[in-house]
Order: structure tokens, then sequence, then C-alpha cells
């Protein structure tokens, strides 16, 4: 296999890990070495060209090829198995509507989370259950981090540099997760955004950290809490729109379900109750009034909200289908919002699999 | 052993930028509003035409949290100097 990038000869694998480093080629974790047999094996069972390119990734433009992608993905603990979701991750991080620039330099906290969904995620144990955003899973750190190191070695928007989040969050390590698709009783993420049932597929959709929601009871009772967390005032969701996403456990979903409740029912009242009066969004301050009003000029925040008046209760999103409704973690007290960067971008993508 | 590099090669020589204007006045000034804050460029604006003798091109970015179209940043170098952004 032709590969073309830069070859460095090292006689000991401690120099190597440090070389790393000395070279900002880590994230601050050692890596696995990407030696041209580990390279090309991962290539060789994706059976892509290994010059093909994704496109570059911003901010500084380095090309996502396949032999680049291959090389981070070895770094970040994949197996070649998994390479075909980190190309698919990837694809999605760059379509423009993801706005993956704006997103790696933004002062926000937000990160592109991947969710997998599909047979794959099973075939490849990717955890969709008990501690679905924690740790214990390679398949779930893997392509999580490989997305990562790609981001960092050919995207180069470094911390010290124009990375410019105020806080960022752990996820900045790994940030992926699995729907959980057999103890789930409405249709998978994918299938909703337009792939066939059955298909595998990666979304990516950029946002802070999950913020617990003790999230237990009847329909009304877990509603009830669930539209308080989406709308707190220190979410960008609630000033300038965008969209968010909500992690269900599949015991949630199932008492939902269990009362009629599709998952559009649930996703229309949170739309429709997660509201905040504009009294309670101006007292936040007049550069939260600013933005909003930036977004309104743009043409970015629909007109029909009377900002003007007081008593106006503004969602939490433009339109319902902008609240992302996932199923995963433990059957337990506890979901999880996930507020997005707002109307700037992070939005979700969606892309098939190719295996 | 050997080892691949994960990063793409830097490369490409830097255009040097162009001569600083020595006046503002009959200057070709590129106006690139980010649409950020479209009332404070339409200000900074005025006051390049009205006070300075500017020639502004305003040139509108469809968001302030995207790059800039290849088209708009070719014109942009068109002329004498620009204003790319507003900070927030």
């Amino acid at each position: 296999m032709d590969l073309v990038s830069e070859r460095l000869s090292i006689e000991d694998y401690d120099e190597a890990v440090e070389l790393f480093y000395e070279r900002h080629w880590t994230d601050g974790l050692p890596v696995v070495l990407p030696t041209p047999r580990r390279v090309a094996a991962m290539i060789e069972h994706a059976g892509r060209d290994p010059a093909e390119s994704l496109g570059p990734v911003p901010p500084k433009g380095g090309e996502a090829t396949v032999e680049k992608l291959a090389i981070n993905a070895v770094m970040g603990g994949c197996l070649p198995a998994h390479f075909p979701v980190v190309l698919a991750a990837m694809e999605a991080m760059l379509d423009p509507a993801h706005n993956l620039n704006g997103v790696l330099q933004t002062t926000h906290m937000c990160v592109s989370l991947v969710i997998v969904n599909g047979p794959i995620a099973r075939e490849l144990g990717f955890n969709s259950r008990d501690g679905v955003f924690g740790n214990g899973y390679r398949a779930n750190a893997a392509v999580g981090r490989a997305v990562r190191l790609a981001c960092w070695n050919l995207g180069g928007a470094f911390p010290w540099d124009t990375d410019r989040s105020t806080l960022s969050h752990p996820a900045e390590y790994a940030f992926c997760i699995a729907e959980e698709e057999a103890d789930n009783p409405w249709p998978p993420l994918h299938v909703e955004r337009g792939c066939p049932p059955g298909s595998d597929a990666v979304t990516v959709f950029a946002c802070e950290g999950p913020h617990s929601v003790f999230c237990y009871g009847t329909p009304e009772e877990m509603l009830h809490v669930l539209t308080d967390s989406l709308c707190a005032l220190g979410n960008n969701n609630v000033h300038v729109l965008g969209q968010t996403l909500v992690v269900l456990n599949p015991l949630n979903a199932e008492e939902f379900a269990r009362r009629g409740w599709s998952k559009d029912d649930v996703r229309r009242y949170l739309w429709e109750h997660a509201r905040r009066r504009v009294a309670d969004v101006r007292a936040c301050g007049a550069i939260h009034e600013q933005f909003r009003k930036m977004e309104r000029d743009a043409g970015r925040y629909p007109l029909r909200y009377d900002l003007d008046n007081p008593t106006t209760r503004v969602p939490v999103t433009a339109r319902p289908e902008d609240i992302h409704i996932v199923v995963a973690g433990g059957r337990s007290y506890f979901a999880a919002v996930l507020p997005g960067w707002g109307g700037f971008g992070g939005f979700a993508v969606t892309r098939p699999v190719r295996r | 052993m050997e080892i691949l590099s994960p990063v793409w090669p830097s490369g490409g020589a830097v255009r040097p930028p162009k001569r600083r204007p020595h006046t503002l006045a009959g200057a070709r000034i590129a106006l690139v509003d980010d649409n950020l804050d479209v009332p404070f460029t339409t200000r900074l604006e005025e006051l390049l035409q009205e006070r300075y003798g500017a020639g502004v091109r305003r040139l509108v970015k469809p968001s302030g949290t995207a790059p800039s179209p290849r088209e708009l940043i070719d014109e942009a170098a068109g002329c004498d100097a620009a204003v790319v952004g507003i900070g927030l």
C-alpha cells in the first residue's frame, strides 16, 4: 500500500511516545504508535483509497485523507473494524451544516458528540446502556478519541491558540455513545433522520456535557422536570435557539410508550412547554439581549416571537424537530439534557457507515 | 521502528501583506460584515466614509461563526485594506 505520510525512525518505544508530546501530536494522553503496518490494516479493512480526502479540517485545513484518518485512528486505539465508524463520523463533522470551524474555536464549551446507530454498534461492542457517557468500553473510547485526534492533528485548533473554549469539558478527549436500540420502543435516531431501518449510521451533534435530570414517574412528571432542565437560563438555546439533545433512559422511554406517547409526542410537548418568558431572559443582562438581537437581525431568529413583550414565552429551538431525542443509559432514575451551541452551528448531521 | 506522521505537512508560501495605505482618504476598504453586530458595522461604514473619506466595499458574510466564502476573501483581497471581522 502506498502511504505518503512522513516516516520517522525511532529506536525506542518510550522515545516514540515522548516524540508525540514534543511535537504536540497528541491531546495530552499517550497514543498507540501508528506504524505503517497498523495503518495499512486499518485502510485495507475499510477498502478505501488512502489518498481519498473527506475535505480540509478547519481551522488550519489539513486534509482528512483516509491515510491521515487511519493514522489518528490507530493512535486513538481503534481496531480496523472501528475505522468505518470513524470515517462516517468525520464525513458528518465536515458537513458545512455542522460548522466544525466554529465548533472547534468558539468560546462556548460545545464538543461534537458522535452517536452510533445500527447493528454495527452491538457488533463492535459500543456501550449504549449503563454509564453510556463514561469509560470502560473500547469502541466508545477509541472511536471517540480517534475523531478528536483527527481534529487536533489536522485541524490544529489548540487551546493555547485558536480553540477559544472558555472552559471546555472532558469530552474533548472522546465523546461517543451508541443509542440503545433493543430496549427501545421507538424508532432509532438514524431512522428518524432518514436512514433505512437496520442500517448503520453515525450522527454528530455539538453540545455541552450531559446535565443530569432526575426523571422518573408518570409521563407528565417526567416531562415536568425535563422541560425545566431544557430551558435553564445558562443554556445558549434559551437565548439563540439552535438545537438541543435529550437522552432518555430505556425505562423512561418504556414508560412513555406504555402510556401511549410516541417520541414525536414527547418532542412536541417539550418544545411547547420548555419556554422562558422574555422578562426572565432579559434579566440575564445586556449581552444576552445583544446576541438575540444579532440573531434576529441576521434572520436566524423567527420573527413570530414578539421579543419586545416581556410576557412572550420563547422556546429553546425554532422548531420541534430541533430537539433531538436519543434512548441510552441504564434502566434507572436519570435522563440527561445536552444543550447545543445555539443558532451558530454544531447542528446534527447523519451519515451512513460504509462497510 | 518506523512510525507515520499524523499531521498534514505545512507548506505553501505565505504571501506578504500589502503595503499599509498612508491615508484612509480615497483608499478602498473592504468591510466584512460578519453578521455579528450589524448596527455597529453600519456605523463603522458611515464613519469610514463620512469622516475619513474612504471608499467602502461592504461584503456580507452569511455567518459570523463560519469562514468567509472564497469569493468574498478574493474580493476583499482586491482592496487596499480590509476590516475582516468584529470580535466578541
